[in-house]
């Protein structure tokens, strides 16, 4: 009576253990297909086993939560900085992201290392999603995508329309020269009439804003400028310094792009940052939860050998005495 | 009548704050922008931004960007800016005879105008860390 009780407790508990996934993390509860069928009750050895390697996770993702906590501080701190680079180019040839152009090039950001929640998918999505809004007849839409994680996704099904790919962005600590390298790299490599950088823009440690910049190249600003609206404002301000006014609008839209380029790829290291943080504190929580379960089933298991030990003592020595 | 003069470089803001009248150093010579300026966008060049409030003039050197005047609103975007006042003299002295002497090192179309540019920013830091006028 007490082992069909036991054998039922230990079945209950198989299904109230396997439906909660840990982010990120593979792992199985114990199943009963580690028990040879037909055996009382779970081994303790096994759920030992796996307690110890479920509390190994749980350490390392809480010192990669901690890691990422500190480099998100520091991070922080010049992404807000050079918010206040791209703002004057915004409030000077204004923001028209609804420019219809022949000529679209998508830069999408992204991050190299995963763990970092579901960021780099979320600007793959848009991406693609705007691909498919701007192509159309006598339109083309190409990619430039900056990150591993982005490329691995859209290799599969882009790959045609990739232009180019850069990664290992973050292998030296970000800093304006080297985004103006890079820049200066896609507007020799690339035709456009207008860019758009596809970024994370980073709100606060747990929300992150896929975002959309837009630079128009000069030509167009030129055509926006003589058709009025918003870029109209552009000719009432003298261009000064230099031969003729065509050469500064030039200058100037290779400004702006790294200057917002710098800006992105800041913002989106910042959210790969905090969503990194916030998917390896759920993990550590989730790893929590399992080891409390799991420690109640060693215990239980553990007192179950003990029962059938006395009983069988007991039941031994009273055959014995009679 | 002052005008709001605002330095930003990519790191962080430089200057902030307001001031009488200024003098640039554009691809075509030398500008001086007083109050009530008409709206201009102008492409600055490597040299020094003189700045004058209370009577005294303050010099910055600038690394070639763009500024934008508004009305008696002034955004300058620099790839750097340094104030005359945190430029170390020998540092500076150091940083130009480097230059000098890579100027006459290299070769290749590329190195020897990145060399050229160095050089012209070091002596800008010089002149701007120099005569404290």
């Amino acid at each position: 009576m007490a082992m069909a009780a036991l054998r039922r407790e230990g079945r209950r508990f198989a299904p109230l253990l396997s439906p909660r996934p840990i982010a990120g993390v593979r792992s199985s509860v114990v199943s009963e297909e580690d028990v040879p069928f037909g055996a009382r009750s779970i081994s303790t050895q096994v759920v030992r086993n796996r307690m110890k390697s479920v509390r190994n996770i749980q350490k390392i993702t809480k010192a990669m939560k901690m890691v990422a906590a500190s480099k998100l501080r520091a991070i922080q701190v010049r992404a807000e900085n050079s918010r206040g680079l791209w703002q004057p180019f915004t409030a000077l040839l204004g923001d028209t992201p609804s420019v219809d152009v022949k000529k679209n090039v998508i830069v999408t950001i992204s991050s190299d290392k995963g763990l970092c929640g579901g960021i780099n998918s979320t600007s793959v999505k848009i991406s693609k999603a705007l691909h498919k809004l701007s192509s159309g007849p006598e339109k083309e839409t190409k990619y430039v995508v900056l990150g591993e994680k982005a490329k691995a996704q859209m290799v599969r099904d882009s790959k045609k329309d990739i232009l180019l790919t850069i990664s290992e962005l973050q292998k030296n600590p970000l800093n304006y020269t080297q985004v103006s390298v890079l820049a200066d790299d896609i507007l020799k490599n690339v035709e456009f009439d207008a860019l758009r950088i596809i970024f994370n823009k980073f709100q606060s440690v747990v929300s992150f804003l896929p975002t959309m910049s837009t630079v128009l190249s000069p030509e167009i600003v030129e055509r926006e400028a003589e058709a009025g609206g918003k870029l109209g404002e552009l000719d009432s301000y003298e261009i000064e310094g230099g031969e003729t006014k065509a050469e500064i609008l030039q200058n100037l839209a290779e400004f702006q792009f790294s200057c917002v380029l710098f800006n992105a790829v800041l913002e989106n290291a910042t959210s790969e940052q905090g969503a990194r943080m916030s998917a390896m504190d759920s993990s550590s929580r989730n790893a929590g939860e399992m080891l409390d379960r799991l420690t109640l089933t060693y215990n239980r298991t553990r007192q179950a050998s003990i029962t059938t030990e006395l009983i069988e003592i007991i039941s031994g020595a009273s055959a014995l005495e009679g | 009548m002052t005008l709001n003069l605002c330095v930003l470089t990519p790191n962080r803001i430089v200057w902030d704050s307001e001031v009488k009248e200024i003098i640039l150093s554009t691809n075509s010579g030398q500008i001086r922008i007083l109050p009530n300026h008409v709206p201009a966008a102008i492409a600055i060049d490597i040299g020094i931004l003189r700045i004058r409030l209370n009577g005294q003039w303050l010099r910055m050197a600038l690394m070639g960007g763009f500024a934008r005047i508004g009305n008696n609103k002034i955004i300058i975007l620099v790839n750097d800016a340094e104030k005359s006042s945190d430029i170390d003299p020998q540092e500076a002295q150091k940083m130009l005879e480097l230059a000098e002497a890579n100027v006459r090192k290299v070769e290749g179309k590329r190195q020897t105008i990145e060399a050229n540019l160095a050089l012209r920013q070091a002596r800008t830091r010089i002149e701007a860390s120099n005569a404290i006028s």
